[in-house]
């Protein structure tokens, strides 16, 4: 039978903790331990950002010839809707698992998960009535799908990180909604190109950011 | 300044590790045993000794919720906790500009 190592005495072999070590242990726990709690994994946000452009892009090359702008024809739109499902998958799993065993004020509340709901539903569900209504193909199938769910969205995410004095987050939505309003000035067909450079940059500067947040080091400078 | 003056609470291995994991909970989120457990890699007999070490001294809080039958133990770092950490912290800086 094994013992149980008697953890509650100091480290080292002639009883001490070297302080070099206590110090190399103390950076290597809280990094650590960073990286679990992240809910938001820099290698996803990189792959979405690199993913986004691309099916964005492919958008805005299929759109970019017509004159007058009429929609994205079907070849594109299964791309469009797979990532915006894997992408939805991907985000709840690696938030799951990063959240686990975790309670307290960083969890989203209800009300704060319902409010992002609505906005996400809300917008298609005015697009159907715009289709409805008889608005122009320009803003019903290229200036609104991109920029009000960036808009909105980004906005929204903002405020509810701002109550939480998460200023990163805050920033990320802040520079989603922001992609959201440049794309509104580059047109229908330039709108999705523009979405996706912009949310290409926001996502790999999340990542970059928490990658220095989390390899930041705790006793060093 | 010498290593004896580091807090002896703290300057444990074990101890450290899970100081500084809950250190890196986002402020007033709390941890469940099971995840804490997970992470810093020991039996629950040995992580209990080392947890009860550091409520006594008011460096961490429990909390226990019941969720149907299962009952949840939930940890956090105190304030107190989270400032004797920093100085610890402080202490490692100084000691080791020092060497």
């Amino acid at each position: 039978m094994n013992p149980t190592p008697d953890t509650t005495a100091p480290a080292g072999n002639d009883g001490s903790f070297d302080p070099r070590q206590a110090a190399a242990l103390l950076d290597q726990a809280t990094q650590r331990a960073r990286r679990q709690f992240e809910p938001a994994q820099p290698w996803l946000l990189v792959i979405r950002g690199v993913v986004v452009l691309a099916v964005l892009g492919a958008v805005w090359l299929n759109v970019r010839g017509q004159h007058p702008y009429q929609y994205p024809t079907a070849a594109v739109i299964p791309f469009v809707i797979a990532f915006g499902v894997l992408n939805l998958i991907a985000t709840l799993t690696v938030r799951r698992r990063a959240t686990a065993g975790v309670s307290g004020r960083s969890r989203l509340r209800p009300a704060e998960i319902a409010v992002l709901t609505v906005i996400w539903v809300g917008v298609y569900v005015v697009m159907g009535v715009m289709i409805g209504a008889g608005v122009s193909d320009r803003i019903v199938y290229g200036l609104y799908p991109v920029t009000a769910p960036l808009i909105l969205a980004g906005l929204a995410w903002a405020v509810i990180t701002a109550t939480r004095a998460d200023w990163q987050n805050c920033g990320t939505g802040l520079a989603v909604a922001i992609t959201g309003a440049v794309a509104l000035a580059a047109g229908p067909a330039g709108s999705w190109l523009a979405a996706g450079i912009g949310l290409c940059v926001t996502l790999l500067g999340s990542a970059a950011v928490i990658v220095w947040r989390q390899r930041r080091s705790v006793v060093g400078p | 300044m010498t290593a004896d003056e580091l807090d002896p609470l703290i300057h444990v291995p074990t101890r450290l590790r899970i100081v500084a994991t809950l250190a890196a909970l986002p402020n007033g989120d709390t941890l469940s045993f099971t995840r804490l457990q997970d992470m810093i890699g020991l039996t629950p007999g040995n992580l209990i000794i080392h947890l009860r070490k550091l409520e006594e001294a008011d460096y961490i809080s429990s909390q226990k919720t019941r969720n149907g039958t299962v009952s949840i133990t939930t940890f956090a770092l105190t304030g107190h906790g989270r400032t004797a950490l920093d100085a610890y912290t402080q202490a490692l800086r100084d000691l080791l500009g020092g060497l």
